[in-house]
C-alpha cells in the first residue's frame, strides 16, 4: 500500500496539468468531441492539445497534426479513436514520452480473441515505454477536486468524498447526477474497462492514499489477482472503508465438481466471504451502496450500535425500529434522566420509549433541537434517526395566518427550515454521534436539501437510512477483526 | 503411511481422489480428529476389528473410486454384533469398486456440520464451513473464507452461518468445542498449503456430540490428476 497519492502510478493520469486529446474534432456528434467538450465544460485549467490530422482547431483550441508536434510530453493521453489507429497512437505517445494514458476505444478483448490479441499488443506498446493505462473499452475518469472530467458525460454537482473504481462506465457517468440530487458527489471515479493494465486493485491503492476519498465504493463483475486485492483492502480498510456492490454471482452457476464443497462454492458465496475477511462491506443494491457511502461522507463512525428514533408519526418510526432490529441494531430503552427531560417537550399523547414518538409538538422548534439534543446526550445511544415529514407549505400556512403575504411567508419559511437545518447539524458535530434522515417526500426539497448540505444524510424512507447507518456499524466490526486477524497472523 | 506417500501413491495409480480412509488418514496427519477405525479386507477381519474398537459400529464400503456411499446403500450403521457386522462386511465387500471396508467406531450427535476446501482460480485456496450432513445442497448454509484463515477470519466465519445456533448449547446438548472446530478449518487450509495437488476436499459430516466433541466422520480429498507428485520431505503435522 502506498501512502502518498503521487507515488500511485495513476496520479498523473487523474491529476494532469497537460492532456493530448486524440478523437476530438469539430464534428458535434463524435464520442471524442463529446468528451472534450465535458472537459471543457468543467474548466479543466490545465492545457489540452487535441490532436487532429486534418483540422487547425478543434472547439476553438489549437490543434496538432501528431503528438510529436506537442509543445511538451502531455501527462496524459485520451484516446477515443477507431480501434485500428490506438496501437500505432500509443506508439507515438510513449516517443514522446507520455506516461499515461486513457483508452476509451472498444473492439478488443470483449470482441474475441483477435481482439484480446490485439489488446495483448497495446500492453506490449504501453510496457515498452513505461505507460500506464486506463481501458480499453472504459467511459474513462473523473477528478472532480482537480476539474478533470473525460466522460461524455457533463459532471453535475461538486466535489465529494466518494471514490470509486467500476466494471461499468455507467456507474460512473450516470451516478453524476444521482449522487448531485443528494448533495455529494465523486471525489475520483474510474471506469477501469477491459482493465488490459490498470485494474480495480490499481483504483483503490490510489483512492487509498487519496486525501479527497472518504469513502471507496467499487462496482466488481468479478476480480483478478484475488489475493492481492484481500491483501491491499485489509490494509485500506484500517484508513478508510470500502463499500462494494459484486454482481456476476447468481448467473455464472457452479461448476462441475467431485466434492460437495465444490459444487457449493458458487461466485457469489465465494465473493461474500472473502469481502468479509477483506473487511470489504458488500451492498445489495446500487442504492445501497451509494447510501453507505454518502454516510461515511459526512458521518462520524458510530461508537456502537444502539440507536434513538425520533418521529412525529407511529407507523413510520415503528418501521425503522423493525428494520433496526433486522439490520442488527439495537434501540433501547432510554435512560431515565433523558426520559425526564423529554417529558417536557412530548405530550402526553406522544411515547417516551424508543421509538420516540412525539407526536403533536407543542413547540415545533424542540423537534429540531432540544428534543435530539436530549437524545444525543444519552450516554447509551450511539446514533439518531429522525423521520422528517416538514414540506415548506407546512411552515409557511400558519406564517400566513399570521398576517405575512404569500412571498414573505415562503420566505420566511425558508430561512426557519434552513436555522432548523443548522441547529440539528450543530447537535451532530457537538456529540459527534451520526445523525440521519429518512423521508418520504421529495429529496430535492428544501428541508432535506439543507440538511444533506450541512452532512446530514437523508434517505427515501427509513430501511435505506437503516442500512446505510447499520453498514457503518459493520465497517467498525470488520476493522477490529482485521486488527485481531492482523495480530494473529503476526 | 505419511501423507505424501498417500498422495503420491494415487497419483502414480492414476486416480483423482482419494479414498475415504486414505483421505481420513491424511486429515489426521494435519490434526482434525478423526473417529476411530480399522480397514478390513474380509469378513472375519471386519468382525474382529468390530470387537476391539466396541460395538456399535459403522460398516462403510471403501474403495478409491466410492463416494456419495448413503446414495447406494453402502453403509450399514449401528451394528451390534460380530455376525451383523460379518454379515454387512461380506455384502459391502461385494460392490462396484469396494476393495475393502471402513470399520467406525458409531460416533452419536445430531448436529451436522460441513467443512470444505475448494481452489479458485483468483483466490486460490478457500475453506468452506456450512451446515452438513444430507440437506447440505438444499439448505446451502455455507460460508467461504481465503486460505490460510487467521483464528477471527474462521469466528466470522462460523458467526456469519445460518445454522450458527446449532453451535451454541442446543436441545440438551453442550455447546460445541470452538477452538476444535477452528482448528480444524485452519487444518484443512493448511493441507491446501502443503500439498498443491489437493483440488479439494470434504469433511461432511463432521458431529458435533452431545458433549460438544467435534468428530470427522467422513472426508474426501480430491486430487489434482496431472499435479506432480510430491517431490522431497514436508512435515504432515504442522502446529
Amino acid at each position: 500500500m502506498i501512502e502518498k497519492i503521487e507515488e500511485s502510478p495513476l496520479f498523473k493520469m487523474v491529476n494532469p496539468e497537460s492532456i493530448a486529446f486524440f478523437g476530438a474534432s469539430n464534428n458535434f456528434a463524435a464520442m471524442g468531441t463529446n468528451m472534450l467538450s465535458s472537459l471543457m465544460a468543467l474548466g479543466f485549467p490545465g492545457r489540452i492539445y487535441p490532436v487532429h490530422p486534418k483540422e487547425e482547431t478543434v472547439r476553438g483550441l489549437a490543434a496538432y497534426k501528431s503528438v510529436a508536434d506537442l509543445p511538451e510530453a502531455p501527462d496524459l493521453a485520451v484516446i477515443v479513436l477507431p480501434t485500428r489507429l490506438v496501437i500505432q497512437t500509443m506508439e507515438e505517445c510513449g516517443k514522446k514520452g507520455v506516461k499515461t494514458a486513457i483508452v476509451i476505444t472498444a473492439g478488443f478483448r470483449e470482441k474475441g480473441e483477435e481482439g484480446a490479441a490485439e489488446e495483448k499488443k497495446l500492453w506490449d506498446v504501453a510496457r515498452k515505454y513505461g505507460i500506464r493505462f486506463l481501458g480499453p473499452n472504459c467511459i474513462g475518469a473523473t477528478n472532480l477536486h482537480a476539474k478533470l472530467n473525460t466522460t461524455f458525460m457533463r459532471a453535475e454537482g461538486s466535489p465529494g468524498g466518494i471514490g470509486f473504481a467500476s466494471q461499468s462506465g455507467s456507474f460512473v457517468t450516470q451516478m453524476f447526477n444521482y449522487l448531485a440530487r443528494f448533495g455529494t458527489g465523486f471525489s475520483t471515479a474510474f471506469s477501469v474497462g477491459n482493465a488490459a493494465d490498470v485494474d480495480l486493485i490499481d483504483c483503490i491503492e490510489y483512492l487509498g492514499a487519496c486525501p479527497h476519498t472518504k469513502v471507496i465504493g467499487m462496482y466488481v463483475e468479478g476480480i483478478r489477482r484475488g489475493r492481492e486485492f484481500v491483501a491491499l483492502c485489509r490494509e485500506v480498510v484500517r484508513k478508510k472503508p470500502i463499500v462494494a456492490l459484486y454482481v456476476g454471482g447468481s448467473k455464472t452457476g457452479r461448476r462441475a465438481s467431485l466434492s460437495h464443497t465444490g459444487t457449493l462454492a458458487g461466485p457469489d458465496k465465494l465473493y461474500d466471504g472473502i469481502f468479509r475477511q477483506a473487511g470489504v462491506l458488500r451492498a445489495r443494491s446500487v442504492d445501497e451502496m451509494f447510501d453507505i457511502c454518502r454516510a461515511f461522507c459526512s458521518l462520524p463512525l458510530p461508537a456502537g450500535n444502539a440507536i434513538a428514533i425520533q418521529t412525529h408519526s407511529g407507523g413510520p418510526g415503528t418501521v425503522a425500529a423493525d428494520a433496526c432490529g433486522r439490520a442488527g441494531l439495537s434501540v433501547p430503552d432510554f435512560s431515565a434522566q433523558t426520559a425526564e427531560r423529554l417529558s417536557e417537550f412530548v405530550p402526553s399523547t406522544g411515547s417516551l420509549a424508543n421509538p420516540v414518538d412525539i407526536t403533536y409538538s407543542k413547540n415545533p422548534e424542540s423537534f429540531f433541537s432540544a428534543i435530539p439534543e436530549a437524545l444525543l446526550a444519552d450516554p447509551g445511544i450511539h446514533m439518531l434517526l429522525v423521520y422528517y415529514l416538514v414540506p415548506n407549505a407546512m411552515v409557511e400556512s400558519p406564517l400566513r395566518r399570521m398576517g405575512l403575504s404569500d412571498g414573505d411567508a415562503a420566505e420566511a419559511a425558508r430561512s426557519w427550515l434552513d436555522n432548523q437545518a443548522g441547529a440539528i447539524a450543530a447537535l451532530m458535530e457537538k456529540s459527534k454521534k451520526p445523525v440521519a434522515g429518512f423521508t418520504f417526500r421529495g429529496i430535492m426539497e428544501q428541508f432535506p436539501q439543507a440538511l444533506m448540505a450541512r452532512g446530514i444524510p437523508v434517505f427515501p424512507g427509513p430501511e435505506r437510512a437503516v442500512a446505510a447507518l447499520a453498514g457503518m456499524v459493520r465497517y467498525r466490526r470488520f476493522r477490529e477483526r482485521i486488527e485481531l486477524a492482523a495480530r494473529a497472523r503476526g | 503411511m505419511t501423507p505424501e506417500e498417500i498422495i503420491n501413491r494415487a497419483l502414480s495409480q492414476g486416480r483423482d481422489r482419494l479414498s475415504e480412509h486414505e483421505s481420513k488418514e491424511l486429515l489426521a496427519a494435519f490434526g482434525v480428529p478423526v473417529c476411530r477405525e480399522v480397514l478390513a479386507r474380509t469378513p472375519e477381519e471386519a468382525a474382529a476389528s468390530a470387537a476391539t474398537l466396541g460395538f456399535p459400529v459403522a460398516v462403510k464400503a471403501c474403495g478409491a473410486e466410492i463416494s456419495h456411499k448413503s446414495e447406494q446403500s453402502l453403509v450399514a450403521l449401528s451394528l451390534k454384533t460380530e455376525p451383523e457386522v460379518r454379515e454387512a462386511a461380506a455384502r459391502l465387500l461385494d460392490a462396484d469398486g469396494a476393495d475393502s471396508v471402513i470399520v467406525a467406531e458409531m460416533v452419536s450427535g445430531s448436529r451436522e456440520l460441513l467443512l470444505g476446501l475448494v481452489r479458485d482460480l483468483q483466490f486460490g485456496p478457500c475453506v468452506m464451513a456450512g451446515a452438513g450432513g444430507v440437506l447440505t445442497e438444499v439448505l446451502d448454509d455455507v460460508a467461504f473464507r481465503m486460505a490460510p484463515t487467521a483464528r477471527p477470519d474462521i469466528e466470522d466465519m462460523l458467526d456469519s452461518l445460518a445454522c450458527r445456533p446449532m453451535l451454541s448449547a442446543f436441545r440438551g446438548q453442550a455447546a460445541a468445542d470452538r477452538d476444535a472446530l477452528a482448528d480444524v478449518v485452519a487444518a484443512i487450509g493448511k493441507v491446501a498449503e502443503a500439498f498443491p495437488q489437493v483440488s479439494e476436499i470434504d469433511v461432511n459430516p463432521v458431529i458435533i456430540t452431545k458433549s460438544g466433541q467435534i468428530v470427522a466422520v467422513d472426508a474426501l480429498v480430491v486430487l489434482e490428476r496431472s499435479a506432480p507428485a510430491v517431490a522431497g520431505k514436508i512435515s504432515g503435522k504442522q502446529s
